[in-house]
């Protein structure tokens, strides 16, 4: 999706080259035809237009005129201003932009984790702008994962007990939680000796993992992660991307800000935040191992929007 | 200093909310603790210098008149130790003093002439008239204070059967006596008015010998009664310089004891307070404390950083509660006044601030430098990078996959058992508070819910009315007020005054102690037999149960078996009890025993003496209406009963609120990331004030019940301790375990509210925020 008021970048044309149909990223209505690869088959319709085979997407968030501003004694900082945004079910959507751009910041406007200054988010039917702080978080426990850069697992707690603190907020079925808790655990490689440990004596990607599972223990509607990978070395932040992919290949809906552009590979639609704005809005198609077609569609794109 | 100075002002600015509420439960402690040591430093002095402006004698005897001789002087001021004596005539009367604080006041005075030149016990007048009427006195001033008698006001003695009506000219203030507790008091009339009631009160006039001496009083009294015994001349009162001053400044004593005992239950909580923030704060700056090590800071630096701020703000606070105190100094002053019979003017006290400032500042420093000596070993690198020691949990408490149970519910556990420090503070703050609380209830119980046990534990035998018959009506009287239906019972019963070995003492005699109210026999039982005595604890030690004692009055000299010891507040334990038939032996004439009417409701009493006055009248002496002074003497005690409990109650919710504050301020920095993680995954701000609220309040609820129900055993001994001081042995106050569980739930439901009330800026926390911060 581009910004009516932004030039038309060759980065956007190049994603409109890939695409079945164009035309419908601009509708404001829930559901829309967007322009995918047919592997991102897991959406709700398939029709057929012109022969070609198209996928209609359904509208997981959207933002109109988002403004936010952060206010420090008398001088006032505007991180984003008019800013309409779709984010769709299904997708891995990657938001990128340079330090202190506002991609945190946007991310967790849409996750009503932060308020934005002005405009209106809304997240599955509901005006999440409008909801006082406890209605947030009730909203948040059933609709969002989050994954932190730093990963905040509550350091009293072991693994398990730091997701089944999560799982207990939308089920009172304990066995279940547990069960399905276990299965996550399996799911991103944690044996069940660690899952016993405290986040202090993990490795960083064992930690971020087990963050994952906690984020999706409640099998919420999208997964915020927040640059998972910022405090990784590198094999650590190979496992943790590769639980994301397993994740969004399952259909999970996938929001994740990242400056790292192999972490940036792993998504299939890209933002690009610059001026307070989505400068840039690039479909990647669905992530496969080394390929470098799609690894050159991101570069290009990156170029273009001047990173 | 220079090198810390920063570091103390990083810490005074990052918890100032901790600092203001330790130095405000360290202000309510150096007030306590001042206005004890300024009580104790000047109320003696005060005394003694009085006492010597006054030129008071050591001891004070009276003989009667008509049994003194002209060398007996002479005699006294020859034995061993003696500096000096003087003698002076004196009109002894066992008088009732009416509209004495709105009832009638049993009272043993002595009546002497205003204007006779004295050398000795001088009288410091403080006010008085300008000019004197016929029937002039001079009220001593407790008389005058604690009586509600101004200038000009009448008051009347009863004598017998004739009442006295005086005009207060003056009020004085002396040494001599003082108080009721000494069961015996002054009353100074100017020259004519004195020589007039003098020969009315012939037989009753009595020669007081005041004597000075350097030595022992103990050992000159026994010479003096030696003296007097050897010559045949009774005494009639004594009086000595040591057993005045312990009976004028018992309340103030008390009072010591009590401030002295909460400024140190407060003092344990203050400094439960700094070692709990000490070693959070040290948790909560690990890092800075790391970068400090390395950037060269000693250890011996950084603890000053984290311990002096506590000793300014220690420093500060008790020198604001040792000025504060003299706000309040002046009227505990004038309440003690009251008591003490003589007027101090309670002054500035170096030396009570120096020891509030050097006690509080001493004990602050020795348990912050134990909380905070840890820094010395801390590692650098391994602060820096958070393995210093505490921040991680070391057992995964309920392990919400094996523990059976709901998560949250599990979690509330988790929590409480996570902070293990917290909830020892609290548990031993609210343990301990709630001692003063269990303390406060009892006493509200006792005074104003069932008043007759405290009352009862300070007086002796209280019947609703007390009838005096003419001795030729006494049987008529009896039997008729017998006979009335309102009248539960009669009880013949005497109050007066005998010499054992030489000291006076108060007698009581009944005719069937069986049926007294009364509860004064601690030790053994009481006299039932002719020949049998019960004696005061003042003669527990010297007497055991089944010894013989000789007692003489006058001419007559009985023996006794001891039969059990009794308790008095108001003789010093100066008292004994006799059967009516046992007290008639040591007397020659027959006895007219007045007679103690107890109703069959209480309430009946102004009916009943207004019944007894129409129908009897010439039959009776007097008819007293012995309800209405105990409800007097009640709402004096119910009104500084309820103060008391209204202050300790008051007392111990502001230390509640300031150690919840500082927990619950403590948990909400430690926990703030915490806090913040659960917001983010959809925790609401009601269930983490609950996970909150409920982590901590079950320690304190724990408390307070294991306190209330321990208070059914502590309180008791407690009660016995401070009745024990003003001479009741035997108390009888009870421990009403539903009293005590009232307080406590009102206790815990204030902790709640406070919890709430304090946990509220949960709700201002924003999840992002909170994360963004770290």
């Amino acid at each position: 999706m581009i910004n009516k008021k932004m030039p038309v970048f060759a980065a956007n044309q190049a994603f409109f080259k890939d695409a079945t149909i164009s035309s419908v990223l601009f509708t404001p209505c829930k559901q829309v035809l967007v322009a995918d690869t047919l592997e991102n088959s897991y959406n709700e319709t398939i029709k057929s237009n012109g022969g070609k085979a198209v996928t209609m997407k359904e509208i997981l968030i959207s933002a109109k005129n988002l403004k936010k501003e952060f206010c420090t004694g008398e001088t006032s900082q505007t991180i984003f201003e008019n800013l309409d945004i779709d984010i769709y079910k299904g997708d891995f959507t990657i938001i990128m932009g340079a330090s202190g751009a506002g991609k945190s910041t946007l991310m967790y406007s849409l996750s009503g984790m932060d308020r934005p200054t002005n405009g209106s988010i809304v997240f599955s039917d509901e005006e999440i702008t409008k909801y006082n702080d406890d209605e947030l978080a009730v909203f948040r426990r059933k609709n969002c994962g989050f994954v932190f850069q730093q990963i905040y697992l509550l350091e009293k707690m072991s693994l398990m007990d730091n997701v089944l603190t999560a799982g207990a907020l939308c089920s009172d079925n304990k066995k279940e939680v547990i069960e399905r808790a276990k299965e996550l655990f399996e799911l991103v490689n944690i044996p069940e000796i660690t899952q016993k440990k405290f986040s202090t004596q993990v490795s960083g990607g064992e930690a971020q993992r087990a963050g994952i599972v906690r984020a999706v223990i409640n099998k919420p509607s999208v997964v915020f992660a927040d640059e998972p990978t910022g405090a990784l070395n590198s094999n650590n932040s190979a496992a943790v991307l590769n639980v994301f992919t397993k994740l969004h290949r399952e259909g999970q809906s996938i929001i994740m800000v990242t400056h790292d552009k192999k972490t940036a590979l792993r998504g299939n639609r890209v933002l690009y935040v610059r001026d307070g704005q989505i400068f840039g809005d690039c479909a990647l198609g669905n992530y496969v191992e080394s390929d470098n077609e799609r690894e050159r569609k991101l570069d290009e794109f990156l170029t273009e929007m001047g990173w | 200093m220079g090198k810390i100075k920063s570091q103390i002002m990083y810490n005074l600015k990052k918890d100032k909310g901790s600092y203001i509420s330790f130095g405000i439960v360290v202000l309510i402690t150096a007030i306590m603790l001042n206005l004890a040591f300024v009580l104790m430093f000047q109320v003696d002095k005060a005394y003694d210098k009085k006492f010597g402006e006054l030129n008071t004698a050591s001891i004070n005897v009276t003989v009667p008149k008509f049994q003194n001789t002209d060398t007996l002087i002479n005699d006294i001021k020859a034995l061993n130790g003696v500096t000096d004596a003087e003698s002076r005539e004196a009109v002894f009367a066992e008088a009732v003093v009416k509209d004495f604080r709105a009832t009638d006041f049993s009272m043993n005075t002595l009546f002497y002439n205003k204007d006779e030149y004295r050398n000795m016990n001088r009288l410091d007048i403080k006010e008085e008239k300008a000019e004197i009427a016929e029937n002039s006195i001079y009220l001593p001033l407790y008389v005058a204070s604690f009586g509600e008698f101004g200038l000009d006001d009448e008051i009347v003695y009863e004598i017998g059967n004739t009442k006295y009506t005086f005009k207060v000219s003056g009020v004085a203030e002396e040494m001599q006596y003082g108080n009721y507790g000494k069961g015996l008091m002054g009353a100074y009339l100017p020259e004519k008015v004195y020589e007039k009631f003098a020969n009315e009160y012939s037989e009753q006039t009595v020669v007081e010998y005041s004597i000075i001496t350097s030595g022992d009083i103990n050992a000159l009294q026994n010479d003096i009664s030696d003296l007097l015994e050897e010559k045949g001349i009774a005494m009639i009162t004594s009086c000595d310089r040591i057993s005045t001053k312990d009976t004028r400044t018992m309340v103030c004593n008390l009072i010591i004891l009590v401030l002295s005992a909460f400024a140190m239950i407060i003092l344990l909580v203050s400094v439960f307070l700094c070692k709990f923030r000490i070693s959070n704060s040290i948790e909560e700056d690990m890092v800075n404390m790391g970068v400090l090590k390395a950037l060269g800071y000693t250890g011996g630096m950084i603890i000053a950083g984290v311990i002096l701020p506590y000793l300014m703000v220690t420093v500060f606070a008790s020198m604001l509660g040792v000025a504060v105190s003299y706000g309040i100094l002046p009227s505990l002053g004038e309440l003690l006044t009251l008591q003490a019979g003589f007027s101090f003017g309670l002054v500035f006290d170096i030396k009570g601030l120096i020891c509030v400032v050097t006690i509080l500042a001493v004990i602050v420093a020795f348990f912050t430098y134990t909380a905070a000596k840890r820094i010395r070993k801390l590692q650098p690198i391994n602060a820096i990078r958070g393995n210093g020691e505490g921040k991680s949990a070391k057992k995964n408490y309920f392990p919400l996959d094996e523990t059976n149970g709901k998560t949250k519910m599990l979690l509330v556990l988790k929590q409480t058992f996570s902070n293990g420090k917290q909830n020892i503070l609290l548990f031993g703050v609210s343990f301990v508070l709630t001692i003063l609380v269990a303390f406060a209830s009892t006493m509200f119980y006792n005074v104003i819910i069932e008043p007759d046990n405290f009352i009862s534990t300070l007086s002796e035998e209280m019947p609703q009315i007390i009838v005096s018959p003419n001795e030729q009506y006494e049987e008529t009287v009896s039997d008729e007020l017998k006979s009335n239906s309102e009248i539960k019972s009669i009880l013949k019963y005497t109050v007066g005054t005998i010499n054992i070995e030489d000291t006076p003492v108060t007698i009581f005699a009944c005719e069937d102690f069986g049926r007294v109210s009364n509860d004064l026999c601690y030790l053994g039982e009481n006299p039932n037999e002719k020949d049998e005595i019960a004696l005061g604890s003042a003669f527990e030690g010297k007497y055991n149960i089944g010894d013989s004692i000789e007692i003489q009055n006058g001419d007559i000299s009985c023996s006794y078996e001891v039969t059990g010891f009794v308790q008095s507040v108001n003789y010093q334990g100066n008292v004994c009890e006799f059967s009516l038939e046992g007290y008639e032996g040591l007397n020659s004439e027959k006895l007219v025993p007045t007679l103690y009417v107890y109703l069959n409701n209480a309430a009946d009493t102004e009916k009943i003496v207004k019944e007894i006055e129409d129908n009897y009248g010439d039959k009776i002496i007097s008819v007293m209406n012995y309800q209405k002074m105990t409800e007097t003497t009640q709402e004096m005690y119910s009104g500084i009963t309820s103060v008391i409990v209204v202050v300790i109650f008051i007392l111990t919710i502001l230390i509640v609120l300031f150690v919840l504050y500082i927990v619950i301020k403590t948990l909400l920095v430690q926990q703030k990331q915490e806090l913040g993680i659960y917001k983010a995954i959809g925790y609401s701000n009601k269930q983490l004030m609950v996970q909150m609220i409920g982590s901590f309040l079950p320690s304190s609820v724990a408390a307070v019940l294991l306190s209330s129900v321990l208070g059914l055993i502590y309180v008791p001994q407690i009660n016995q301790f401070i009745f024990q001081t003003i001479g009741a042995i035997k108390n009888n106050m009870e421990v009403s375990f539903v009293f005590l569980m009232i307080f406590a739930l009102v206790q815990i439901t204030a902790n709640l509210i406070i919890s709430i009330l304090l946990t509220k800026p949960i709700k201002k926390i924003s999840a992002y925020a909170l994360i963004k911060e770290n």
